[in-house]
């Protein structure tokens, strides 16, 4: 896997009359942790989601390299892993399914032993991981999709809100995996949580 | 401003012509031979409304492909402008076609198969207003309308095409029929006067689009200005 | 480069449907249940009987195509709708290629329909004491009718999905689409009926296939941008 950076240059987002985001500028570089802070409503999500290209800017644009040479758009989603509070994984599957599932779509076929041991570091037990997700607590259901997010071991990660619903011990285990990540790909994290703050190498505070 | 001065004479020569149309409707041309009293006029109205609401089904096509390229959100306004003036003349050609199947056949409705064809634009119209309300992203909102525009394009033509070919109808065949000959023979005054009411509501398109592109343009330059 | 071939991503995401189609089993009930309920409605209020013999072959193609595209309506917008609302699109939109996320619901909507068609039809015959002179015929149209329901319903689907997600709006833009479709198989249905030769069938035929094949056609251009946007 090669470093991407993902540049983005005075991205603004309206919803109708609304302007959520305006003339936002930075760069997530590889290696490093952008933390994206601010009250909310200040735009962190949707943010993320332009950064993602799952949300067209109003202006403004985002651009993808490695190295001098830039990624095209239809290549942004294969480099990226995501998680976020409006991203779930499905229910009427196991968690082992899942991610079994995602795995095969991304051309990235995990043995069911390496699945497991990827949700065991984010906390989730062995004797959970063939139930359906439908009947998960929220904070396991957190684990599931971190793990989603991480599975296929991205270039870029971008975490929104990585430790909601989570306990201390899901706090570390997040703490851990951005550890892992920080030292090959280029994380981004949205939060507001003090403790995870303190993770980022480099800091863009949005205001309302 | 010469442009503005063109703008004004065309304005002028529009209405001058549209009068002339109404007139020569109404006094000119005469009545068709074998219509209930003076009921044939309506198709100098009828006729060039239809063909305005297909029309602007086209330049809503065009502005839509355009859109999904550019994604300039002056081509979604086209599209948009074009659909609107699209739902008001298929309403219209609905409607006198509709009371001209009353007089005629005492019935306002026969399930004709341009009946049906023209029902079903208006649908189509009425359709694409429906899923532009229900979307508030503005961009999600244009590449949703612009999509749908093409997939209901793709449908026509086996609306108008395919299945009228299989009734019998009550309409009389096209101007140029599907031999591509002059299969109406109409009096060459009507035929005159239906042609120039043709242009005259060409013209009316028209002016009427550009009226609201102009606007949206308007809307768009004061936006960015707010934001710059 | 992506790792996956396109073939192996829509079978995953037609295997995914499935298996939790197996579970939910939502988008079958309501098909299904709709499906049984108007035909029991209409074959007692109606049944073999109450209709003069030289109706029967306008009136009984016509309300065997009524129960099949209701029941159909209620379920085939699911495919979309319930990933927004269970909050996975955007999950499966990173992960997957637009194409393959047609081309799985797109045959995953194929099988229900496929499911549908071969529960309600000879039920309906049964019922109605419809005769059906073309068995192969009504096959054909009913194989046609359902490639080409599929594929309209599916890029509609995905359009509403991203707009408000609401079954009416599904009904409005399905609507003036589907209008021309089934007025093609009924008049496939009634030729089918009335004649053994399969070539009855064919005018009717051409008309569903290449209506069909247009809206497919169209519809794998359209959908990455209805996907994405």
């Amino acid at each position: 896997m090669e470093a991407i950076s993902v540049e983005f240059t005075k991205v603004g987002k309206r919803f109708g009359a609304r302007a959520v985001l305006a003339a936002v500028s930075g760069t997530l570089r590889p290696g490093e942790v952008l933390v994206v802070a601010g009250p909310n409503g200040a735009g962190k999500s949707t943010l993320l989601n332009i950064l993602a290209g799952v949300l067209r800017p109003s202006r403004g644009g985002v651009a993808y390299r490695r190295g001098d040479e830039e990624v095209p758009r239809r290549e942004w989603f294969e480099n990226l892993g995501m998680a976020s509070p409006d991203m779930a994984v499905y229910e009427e599957l196991s968690a082992i399914e899942n991610l079994r599932f995602f795995g095969r779509l991304r051309g990235h076929a995990l043995a069911d032993g390496a699945l497991a041991e990827l949700l065991e570091t984010l906390g989730l037990p062995v004797r959970e991981h063939h139930r359906a997700v439908g009947t998960y607590s929220s904070g396991m259901k957190q684990r599931v999709k971190l793990a989603q997010a991480a599975l296929h071991a991205p270039a870029v990660l971008l975490l929104d809100e990585p430790s909601s619903n989570l306990d201390a011990a899901g706090h570390e285990a997040v703490a851990a995996l951005v550890a892992r990540f920080r030292a090959r790909a280029a994380v981004a994290v949205a939060t507001n949580d003090p403790r995870e703050i303190a993770w980022g190498d480099a800091r863009l505070d949005l205001a309302l | 401003m010469t442009d503005n001065r063109v703008r004004t004479a065309l304005h002028w020569l529009l209405g001058g012509w549209m009068l002339l149309v109404i007139v020569a409707a109404f006094f000119w041309a005469p009545s068709a031979v074998g219509f209930k009293g003076e009921s044939s006029r309506i198709v100098f109205f009828h006729v060039p409304q239809a063909w305005v609401a297909v029309l602007a089904f086209c330049v809503n096509l065009v502005a839509s492909l355009r859109y999904l390229r550019t994604r300039d959100p002056l081509d979604d306004a086209r599209a948009a402008a074009a659909a609107r003036l699209g739902l008001v003349f298929s309403l219209l050609a609905t409607v006198t076609g509709s009371i001209f199947a009353n007089v005629m056949w005492n019935s306002f409705w026969n399930w004709d198969p341009r009946e049906v064809s023209i029902a079903i634009l208006l649908l189509v119209y009425a359709a694409y207003f429906a899923l532009r309300e229900a979307v508030p992203d503005e961009e999600r909102r244009a590449s949703l309308s612009a999509a749908y525009a093409i997939l209901a394009f793709v449908t026509m033509p086996f609306l108008v095409f395919v299945v009228p070919r299989i009734y019998w109808s009550l309409h009389p065949d096209t101007i140029i029929g599907a031999t591509g000959k002059l299969k109406l023979q109409m009096e060459s005054r009507m035929l005159q006067t239906l042609f120039g009411s043709l242009v005259g509501f060409t013209g009316l398109f028209v002016w009427l689009y550009t009226l609201d592109v102009r606007l949206a343009r308007v809307r768009l330059a004061r936006r960015e200005r707010e934001e710059a | 480069m992506r790792a996956s071939t396109l073939l192996s991503e829509s079978l995953a995401v037609l295997g995914k449907e499935l298996t939790a189609e197996l579970r939910s089993r939502v988008a079958l009930n309501a098909i299904g249940l709709f499906g049984l309920t108007t035909l029991i409605a209409v074959a007692y209020q109606i049944g073999p009987y109450q209709i003069q013999e030289q109706d029967r072959p306008y009136l009984l193609s016509a309300l065997l195509w009524i129960i099949l595209f209701f029941a159909a309506t209620s379920g085939l917008s699911r495919v979309f709708v319930k990933e927004e609302d269970a909050h996975t699109a955007k999950t499966l939109r990173l992960a997957a290629r637009p194409l393959a996320v047609f081309a799985g619901k797109y045959l995953f909507n194929l099988i229900l329909l496929s499911a549908l068609f071969s529960l309600i039809v000879p039920l309906y015959c049964a019922l109605m004491s419809y005769r059906v002179r073309g068995v192969a015929g009504l096959a054909v149209v009913l194989a046609a009718g359902a490639v080409a329901l599929a594929s309209t319903s599916t890029i509609v689907a995905a359009i509403i999905a991203r707009a408000s997600g609401s079954t009416t709006l599904f009904a409005i833009l399905s609507v003036p689409l589907v209008l021309p479709l089934l007025v093609m198989l009924i008049q496939g249905t009634r030729a089918a009926a009335a004649s053994a030769e399969l070539a009855a069938v064919l005018p009717a035929l051409q008309g569903i296939v290449s209506l069909g094949g247009a809206v497919l056609t169209v519809s794998v251009y359209l959908f990455p941008v209805v996907w994405h946007d």
